[in-house]
C-alpha cells in the first residue's frame, strides 16, 4: 500500500495543496505509484484515486495523456524513441525498426532480461537534434547505430553494477517532500 | 437581470444579457451556429471548431476615444484578424457577428471534413441516424467529398459497455467532451474520462459498477453522435418511426417532463409500444434532464403479467370474469357495508383517480375511511399554507438565498431536486443541511449538521428558537438562524429519513414556522416567488393525494371532516380484529409491504391493481386498472404544479383507468353516471371541488411559452435530443401564504421513536426493489441489494465483517441483509438501505445468519 509505504512523502506532498485543491498532487502521486508498481497497474490507479477521493477513472485518463506514465510494464530502461516530423525526415522510423531488431522486439515489448522496451513517442522537443531518444528521462541526441550500439552497452553495464532503476524524476519528488 | 448590450449578428440588432456567449446570443434572433461541443447548459471549452463565426467590434480613437465612423456616418468595424469560436466569444456592446460569409463557409466545411476522416459513416445502422447532429451538420455543411483517405481510418471497438446501462462506439466519437463535462460539471459523477490523445482518444471509465451516475442517459441525449447509446434502445427502433407522447414520470415527486417515444411493431403482436423515454423541456422542473430510473424503469407498462382482466374469488381461487360482475359485486358489497367501507390508496395514481376514490367513499358510502396505504411524510396541510409560492424557479435561486434541506438524501429520494439544489449552491446560495448522516449533498453545503439519533425535531426547534430570539448567538445554530432570517429568499426541504410520521409533521410545522420569521424588513420567507416550503414526498403523486383528499380528517382542499374516519393504521388494526369488514385497497400492497398482516378478518376485499400484488392474491375481486402510459390524467408535482400526461400505448388486455373503473362502481350504487374522459373528472370534479384547481382545466395546464435555451428544434446539435415542450409546463396553485397572513403553526410534542443499544434507520436508495422497478430487467444489476451499512468501530463490537449475512429484527419482521463496513454510516448508527420502507428509528436486533 503507498498510503503505508510513502505515508510521509504523500503526506508532504498533499500538505502543498490548499484543502479543496489536494488532486492537484496527482502527477506526483501517480509517479510514486509508478515507481512502486512499475506501470502503472489496476493497483496503482486505485490507491491514487482512493488518496484523492476521486474516482480511479480520472487516473486513468491522466495516465492516459501523458507518455510518461505506462500502462503496460515496462523494461528497467524505456527507449522512447521520436519519430514526429523532424525525426522522421532524419530516418526516425529505420532507426526504430533497427533498434527493434538489435533488441529482438516490437514496439512496447520488453526484452526477455527484462531491461529495455522501446516506445514511440511524439516530438520531444529536440528537433534540431533529430533523430533522438529519450531514456528514463534523459536525452540521447544526434543518434545513428553505433550510438545505439554504444547507448545499449552503456546501459548493460549499469545493471550489471546494480544499478537501481534510474526513475530520476520519482527521486526528485521524493527528495524535494523530505524538505 | 444583468445589464444588456447591444449586437448585431447577420445584421439582427438585439439586447441580450451580458456575458452571453455569441452562439446563445445569436439562437435568440433564431440564427442557428453549428456547434459540436457546446452545450448551452455547459461551460464553453472551444473543443471543436465548429462554431467558427466572424466577429467585429466598432473601432475608437485612441487619441479621443470617440468611436470612428464610416462616411455614411455608421460605425467603424474592425473585423480582427480571423474567424473566433462563437461558443467561447462573450457578447459585448456594440458586437458585429457574421455567420454567412464566405470564410465562415468555408471553415465548417474544413471542419466537418476534418470530423469525417476518421468517422465510420455508419449512419444506416446507427441508432443517432436521424436524429444527429453530425449527419445534420454534414448534410448541411458538408463538401460532399474528401480529401482524405478511407483506408486511413481508424478502426476502433463498436460496442464497449460502459457498465451495463451506456454502450460506447469508439470510432463514432467525435472528441466533443460533452459527455464527460455533463458528467463533471452537472451530476457531480466524474467517472467516464478522455484516454489517450489524439485520434486515439476514447471514453473510458473505471468505476464499479461502470459508469456509475444516476444521469448517464441524458450523455446519449447530449452526444453529438451515435458513440452513447442506451442498452435500453439501441438498435431498438429508427427515430424516424418512433411517435412521440408527452408524459410526466411516473416516479419521484419532481414530476420530471418526458417524452415517450413509442412504435407500433410486428415483433409485439401489432401493439405500440413505448420504446424509450425522453426528457421533456421543461425549464421550471426538471430542464432537460431525467434520471436513469426515470428513463429505464418503464418497463411495468408492459411488462408481460400485467393484470388483463377482473378476477372474482370463486371456491376459493381467483378466476376471470367479466367486469359487469365484478363491478356489481363491488358495489352491492360496499354498500352493504356503507359507512363502515374503508379504503386505501398509493400515492401514485392520478389526480382524476383520486378525487374518484374519495368522491365514492365520502358521497357514495358516507365513509370517512380513506387514507394513504403507507404514509410516510406528513405535512401536506402545511405545504398548502406556506409550501413554495407560485412562480417559482429552483433555477432563479443562487447569491444572497438560502436553501436548507432537513432529513432527507435527496440524490436517492428525488434526484432532480438534488441536481438543482447542487447548482443553486453552486451559483452561491447557502445551503443548509441537517441530517443524521453524511450524504451526497453534505459536499455542497454552507452550513452541515448531523444531528444525534432522535434530535432531528430538537434540532429544527432550536433553530426555530434561535431566529425568533436573533441575539447574534454565535454558534452554528445561531448562525444558521441567522442566514435564514437574513436571507433574500428561502426555500425549506423536509423529508422523513429516520424519522416517524408524527415526527415530519413536527418538522413541518417547525419549519413553517420558522420561515414565517419576519427580517428587519418585515419580510417573511412565505407567501412571495422562490420561497416556501417543500415536502419531499415519497411519490410521484403524493401532493395530489393530499390535494384530493384521500385523508381520514381532510376532505378534498383541505377542508376539514367533521368526524374524522379511521387512519391506516387504524384500518390495518381493524382487519387484524373484526372491526373493519370491507376493504378497497388503490394502487397499493399493504400485504406485500408489510403493512397488513394476510386479509385478516376481512369479510371483503377488492383490489384494483396493474399486477397481482401479494394483496391482489388474497382478494375477493380484483380489478385490472390501466398504467399511466395508456391514459391521460394529471399529476401534481412537490411543488404544487399541476401537469398532464398523455396516452401512449393502448390498453393492456380489459384494463381500465382507475378513475373510471371507480365512477362505474359508484353508478351501481347510485351516483352520477360516469364521466366520458379524465378531462371532464377534471373540470367537473376537481376544479370544481378542490378551490385550488379552481382555475385550471387541462387547457391551462398544457399551456406552453418559449422557453431558454431553446433546445428541442431542428437544431439538435445545440441542446441534443430532449423535447421541446410542446404540451404543457403545469400550472403551480397558489398557498395560502400568497394571498394573505397565515398563523403560526402549533406545533405538537412529540417523543422520537425510542433507540436500542444501536440505532437503526433505513435509507432510501433511487433502484429500491419494488413492484413497478423490478419489472426494468435492464436496471436489475443496478438495484439496490437489501444492506446493513455499518461503522468500523460498531462493526467490530458485533464482530461483524463486510460480506457477512446479518439478520434484522424490526418490529417483529426479520430482515436477511449483507453487511457493508465501509463508511457509509457514522459511529453508533447503522444504515439499512435497499429494503421497503420502515419508519422512524428502528429497534432493531442484529445478529448474524
Ligand atoms: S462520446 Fe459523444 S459526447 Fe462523449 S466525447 Fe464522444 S462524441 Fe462527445
Ligand atoms: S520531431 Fe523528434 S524531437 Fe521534435
Ligand atoms: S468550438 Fe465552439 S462549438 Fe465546439
Amino acid at each position: 500500500m503507498l498510503k503505508e509505504k510513502y505515508a510521509k512523502e504523500i503526506e508532504s506532498l498533499l500538505a502543498r495543496y490548499p484543502e479543496d485543491k489536494k488532486v492537484s498532487a496527482i502527477l506526483s502521486l501517480m509517479h510514486i505509484a509508478q515507481k512502486e508498481y512499475g506501470y502503472m497497474s489496476q493497483e496503482a490507479k486505485e490507491e491514487v484515486a482512493d488518496i484523492l477521493g476521486i474516482d480511479p477513472t480520472h487516473v486513468l485518463s491522466i495516465t492516459g495523456f501523458y507518455s510518461l506514465y505506462y500502462e503496460e510494464p515496462v523494461g528497467e530502461y524505456v527507449l522512447e524513441i521520436c519519430n514526429d516530423l523532424a525525426c522522421a525526415l532524419r530516418g526516425a522510423d529505420e532507426f526504430i525498426d533497427m533498434a527493434c531488431q538489435k533488441l529482438g522486439v516490437q514496439k512496447d515489448e520488453i526484452t526477455p532480461d527484462g531491461l529495455f522496451s522501446i516506445k514511440n513517442v511524439m516530438c520531444l522537443g529536440a528537433c534540431d537534434r533529430a533523430p533522438m531518444l529519450q531514456c528514463n528521462l534523459k536525452f540521447h541526441e544526434h543518434l545513428d547505430e553505433e550510438k545505439f550500439d554504444q547507448l545499449i552497452d552503456h546501459y548493460r553495464q549499469r545493471a550489471a553494477e546494480g544499478d537501481d532503476r534510474a526513475h530520476e524524476v520519482v527521486d526528485k519528488i521524493l527528495i524535494e517532500t523530505h524538505h | 437581470m444583468s445589464d444588456l448590450v447591444t449586437i448585431f449578428v447577420d445584421g439582427i440588432e438585439l439586447q441580450v444579457e451580458q456575458g452571453a456567449t455569441v452562439v446563445d446570443a445569436s439562437k435568440r434572433v433564431d440564427v442557428d451556429i453549428p456547434v459540436f461541443c457546446h452545450h448551452p447548459k455547459l461551460e464553453p471549452v472551444g473543443m471543436c471548431r465548429m462554431c467558427l463565426v466572424e466577429i467585429g467590434m466598432p473601432m475608437r480613437d485612441r487619441a479621443t476615444g470617440e468611436p470612428v465612423l464610416e462616411e455614411d456616418g455608421s460605425p467603424q468595424i474592425n473585423w480582427g484578424r480571423g474567424l473566433q469560436t462563437g461558443c467561447t466569444v462573450r457578447v459585448a456592446d456594440g458586437m458585429r457577428v457574421r455567420t454567412t460569409t464566405d470564410v465562415v463557409d468555408e471553415a465548417r466545411e474544413n471542419v466537418i471534413e476534418f470530423l469525417l476522416t476518421s468517422h465510420p459513416l455508419d449512419c444506416p445502422i446507427c441508432d443517432k441516424g436521424g436524429e444527429c447532429p453530425l449527419q445534420n451538420l454534414t448534410m448541411a455543411h458538408g463538401l460532399g467529398e474528401s480529401a482524405f483517405d478511407f483506408d486511413s481510418k481508424m478502426q476502433n471497438e463498436k460496442h464497449v459497455p460502459l457498465g451495463e446501462l451506456i454502450f460506447l462506439d469508439r470510432e463514432r466519437c467525435i472528441q466533443c467532451a460533452r459527455c464527460t463535462r455533463f458528467q463533471d460539471e452537472i451530476a457531480d459523477d466524474p467517472v467516464i474520462g478522455f484516454h489517450n490523445r489524439g485520434r486515439a482518444l476514447e471514453i473510458v471509465t473505471l468505476s464499479d459498477p461502470g459508469f456509475d451516475s444516476y444521469w448517464s442517459g441524458n450523455t446519449t441525449d447530449i452526444c453529438p453522435v451515435g458513440a452513447l447509446t442506451t442498452a435500453d434502445f439501441r438498435f431498438g427502433a429508427r427515430p424516424w418511426e418512433l411517435i412521440p407522447v408527452a408524459s410526466i414520470s411516473p416516479h419521484g415527486p419532481e414530476g420530471a417532463n418526458i417524452t415517450m417515444s413509442t412504435r407500433q411493431e410486428a415483433k409485439s403482436g401489432g401493439r405500440v409500444v413505448i420504446k424509450r423515454i425522453m426528457p421533456r423541456q421543461n425549464e421550471l422542473v426538471n430542464e432537460i434532464w431525467i434520471s436513469d430510473h426515470t428513463r429505464f424503469v418503464h418497463h411495468f407498462a408492459d411488462a408481460a403479467d400485467r393484470l388483463t382482466k377482473p378476477l372474482i374469488r370463486k371456491g376459493g381461487v381467483l378466476v376471470e370474469t367479466d367486469w359487469d360482475t365484478a363491478l356489481t359485486t363491488v358495489a352491492e358489497k360496499l354498500q352493504a357495508a356503507g359507512s363502515s367501507a374503508a379504503g386505501l390508496s398509493g400515492d401514485r395514481p392520478s389526480n382524476e383517480d383520486l378525487f374518484a376514490f374519495q368522491k365514492l367513499f365520502r358521497q357514495g358510502l358516507k365513509s370517512h375511511h380513506i387514507d394513504l396505504a403507507a404514509s410516510r411524510i406528513a405535512g401536506g396541510d402545511v405545504t398548502a399554507q406556506v409550501g413554495i409560492a407560485s412562480g417559482s424557479n429552483l433555477l432563479d435561486l443562487g447569491r444572497g438565498d438560502v436553501i436548507v434541506v432537513v432529513a432527507s438524501d435527496l440524490h436517492e429520494e428525488a434526484p432532480i431536486w438534488w441536481l438543482r439544489v447542487k447548482q443553486a449552491a453552486e451559483r452561491g446560495a447557502q445551503l443548509v443541511v441537517l441530517n443524521v448522516r453524511p450524504t451526497r449533498l453534505d459536499k455542497f453545503a454552507t452550513h452541515l449538521v448531523h444531528y444525534p439519533v432522535g434530535e432531528a425535531v430538537a434540532t429544527v426547534r432550536q433553530l426555530l428558537g434561535a431566529a425568533q430570539i436573533s441575539d447574534g448567538a454565535s454558534d452554528q445554530i445561531g448562525k444558521i438562524a441567522e442566514a435564514i432570517v437574513g436571507a433574500t429568499n428561502v426555500v425549506a426541504f423536509y423529508g422523513y429519513e429516520g424519522l416517524t410520521y408524527a415526527e415530519t409533521d413536527v418538522l413541518a410545522k417547525s419549519l413553517a414556522n420558522l420561515l414565517q420569521v419576519k427580517n428587519s424588513d418585515g419580510h417573511s420567507h412565505v407567501g412571495r416567488v422562490n420561497n416556501g416550503l417543500i415536502a419531499v414526498w415519497p411519490h410521484n403523486n403524493t401532493q395530489g393525494a393530499w390535494d384530493m383528499g384521500i385523508h381520514p380528517a381532510l376532505a378534498p382542499g383541505y377542508q376539514s371532516v367533521d368526524q374524522p374516519g379511521r387512519s391506516a393504521a387504524e384500518i390495518y388494526s381493524g382487519v387484524q380484529d373484526g372491526t373493519v369488514q370491507t376493504l378497497f385497497v388503490m394502487a397499493a400492497d399493504p400485504v406485500g409491504d408489510g403493512l397488513m398482516n394476510g386479509r385478516g378478518l376481512l369479510d371483503f376485499l377488492v383490489v384494483q391493481e396493474l399486477f397481482l400484488t401479494e394483496t391482489a392474491k388474497v382478494a375477493d375481486v380484483v380489478l385490472p386498472a390501466q398504467s399511466w402510459a395508456e391514459r391521460d390524467g394529471t399529476f401534481t408535482n412537490g411543488e404544487r404544479r399541476v401537469q398532464r400526461y398523455y396516452p401512449a400505448i393502448q390498453p393492456v388486455g380489459e384494463s381500465r383507468p382507475d378513475w373510471q373503473i371507480i365512477e362505474q362502481i359508484g353508478h351501481k350504487m347510485g351516483l352520477d353516471k360516469p364521466h366520458f374522459a379524465a378531462s371532464l373528472v377534471f373540470k367537473k370534479g376537481i376544479a370544481a371541488g378542490v378551490p385550488q384547481y379552481s382555475d385550471m382545466d387541462y387547457r391551462s395546464i398544457a399551456k406552453v411559452e418559449k422557453q431558454y435555451p431553446d433546445v428541442g428544434g431542428e437544431d439538435l446539435y445545440y441542446g441534443g435530443t430532449s423535447y421541446e415542450n410542446k404540451h404543457g409546463l403545469g400550472q403551480q396553485w397558489t398557498s395560502a401564504a400568497e394571498s394573505g397572513d397565515v398563523a403560526m403553526f402549533t406545533v405538537p410534542d412529540v417523543t422520537p421513536s425510542a433507540a436500542g443499544a444501536l440505532p437503526v434507520i433505513r435509507t432510501a436508495a433511487l433502484y429500491t426493489p419494488g413492484t413497478l422497478i423490478n419489472r426494468s430487467d435492464v436496471l436489475s444489476p443496478r438495484m439496490a441489494q437489501p444492506t446493513l451499512h455499518l461503522h468500523a468501530a460498531d462493526a467490530d463490537r458485533l464482530s461483524i465483517a463486510t460480506g457477512d449475512a446479518v439478520i434484522v429484527s424490526v418490529n417483529g419482521q426479520s430482515l436477511q441483509l449483507s453487511a457493508h463496513v465501509n463508511g457509509a454510516a457514522p459511529q453508533g448508527l447503522a444504515l439499512i438501505n435497499g429494503v421497503s420502507y420502515a419508519a422512524g428509528v428502528l429497534d432493531a436486533k442484529i445478529e448474524t445468519a
